[in-house]
């Protein structure tokens, strides 16, 4: 609960905009997170075991292989170590400060990405069309994931299960519309959590995947990692930077613009075009394929 | 739930030197990482992370200093794009150190962060069920190929060489 906890009080609080900032000062400001050697020595520890093994590639049919990189290998570990009893150095009060210092490292990742987007800048003038546009792709989440959401039985939680990616900006945008205690908020605090664990495994073995069997444009792969999520974006990129190699900064520039794009026209996309579609294609689609509700009705679920 | 903690205080000198000590941190993580994964020198590595921590303190702090309702990860973006432009006087420093630094190695110590922050939510996530994981999947999914597909439409129709 604690996870949506935090982003509640900075919602409840007015705050609607910023539950990252809340979140950032509060655990930063009041705790002192730089003397928590266990935590930063646990990261150096899988930081130096990850980069030693390396890259592995996993061949799965004649041409196809499916590279996993260190990245993945240092967050399923730090999830493990959260989880395991037997590890006492890494608890809850760790995983709060990872998560506070975590929001101000998502800046080093973005002013990387940004610094390669500057020096590419001529990129920008051939291919901004593309760049544009791609940020409207996003919206074919409404078109796949609602049907399949109305046909498992899900009703208005599945307006905001399926009407974006769910990160924080778009969670924001959900409990602004509908009220924190809505079935569509409920949705996108699903979509929010299960994003968080399973979202960056899964996106980067996606990428992987398809870099190497599906033959679109290596600057598509780029543009698509700009999801809207520093670390859905980073763990789609390795593969994607694996497979081309030779276009490492004009791959890391098209993520920069990407992200640039995501957030800042991309939340008034959410607002202005994706809910109020996914409202229409709800209407129209749930008297003809809804199931009997598998949530019930209780809207006095108040106590996080 | 004792979980949150009331805290209604402005960025502060405390809080600046909180950050700094913290991307001091990462910075040093980051460039073991990176001379174990890609052998880049320790010394100019070092100086490119200190670009990338400066232009983020600067993106944290214009976020909280500004009138304006807008993301630090927008300043960030900005400042970085502006002080590697070609023709800028800074574009060739920022550019030889912060190319020592390798993305990947950045983006693995990140990840570990990430990986230890996430477990938090490990028991919300169990209680959610399979039909919740099969919408993130798809969704995460279409959000992904929605773009990558447009994207390629539009450069093959551009006429953009697939380099």
């Amino acid at each position: 609960m604690g996870e949506i906890v935090i982003l509640k009080k900075g919602l409840q609080s007015g705050n609607v905009e910023h539950p990252y900032r809340e979140k950032t000062d509060k655990r930063i400001l009041k705790k002192n997170p730089w003397r928590d050697y266990r935590l930063h020595g646990t990261v150096l520890l899988l930081v130096i075991v990850a980069e030693i093994i390396g890259p592995i590639e996993i061949p799965i049919a004649k041409g196809v292989e499916v590279i996993i990189m260190p990245l993945l290998y240092t967050m399923v570990l730090g999830l493990v170590f959260y989880l395991d009893k037997n590890i006492q150095w890494i608890q809850r009060r760790q995983s709060r400060i990872a998560e506070g210092a975590m929001m101000l490292f998502i800046g080093v990742l973005i002013a990387k990405l940004a610094v390669s987007s500057g020096q590419s800048i001529h990129l920008i003038f051939e291919m901004g069309p593309a760049l544009l546009l791609q940020e409207l792709g996003h919206l074919a989440t409404i078109f796949i994931a609602l049907p399949v959401a109305l046909l498992l039985g899900f009703k208005r939680e599945s307006i905001g299960m399926t009407s974006s990616i769910g990160r924080e900006p778009e969670v924001a945008v959900i409990v602004d519309k509908y009220g924190f205690n809505s079935p569509e908020s409920r949705g996108i605090f699903a979509l929010f959590i299960v994003g968080t664990i399973i979202g960056t495994v899964f996106i980067s073995f996606l990428a992987s995947l398809s870099v190497s069997i599906i033959p679109l444009h290596p600057f598509a792969f780029a543009m698509a990692s700009g999801v809207g999520s520093a670390s859905m974006n980073a763990a789609s990129l390795g593969p994607t930077l694996a497979a081309f190699p030779n276009l490492e900064t004009s791959i890391e520039a098209f993520a920069g613009f990407s992200n640039l794009l995501s957030f800042s026209i991309g939340i008034y996309i959410v607002i202005f075009i994706a809910v109020p579609l996914t409202e229409k294609l709800y209407a129209y689609l749930e008297p003809k394929i809804g199931r009997e509700a598998i949530v019930k009705e209780d809207g006095d679920d108040n106590n996080g | 739930m004792a979980d949150f903690i009331d805290g209604t205080e402005n960025v502060t000198v405390h809080g600046i030197f909180n950050w700094i000590r913290l991307l001091i941190i990462f910075s040093v993580i980051t460039v073991i990482g990176n001379y174990i994964g890609y052998k880049h020198p320790i010394g100019e590595a070092f100086i490119g992370m200190g670009i990338l921590s400066l232009i983020t303190l600067a993106g944290v702090w214009l976020e909280r200093e500004l009138p304006f309702n807008i993301s630090s990860i927008l300043y960030i973006s900005i400042i970085g794009i502006v002080i590697a432009l070609p023709g800028m006087p800074t574009s060739k420093f920022v550019l030889y150190y912060v190319s020592k630094i390798e993305l990947l190695s950045i983006v693995t110590v990140f990840l570990a962060y990430v990986g230890i922050g996430m477990g938090k939510s490990w028991d919300e996530f169990k209680a959610l069920g399979w039909k919740a994981v099969i919408i993130t999947i798809l969704v995460i999914a279409s959000t992904y190929y929605g773009s990558a597909i447009v994207a390629h439409i539009i450069l093959v129709l551009t006429g953009v060489p697939a380099a």
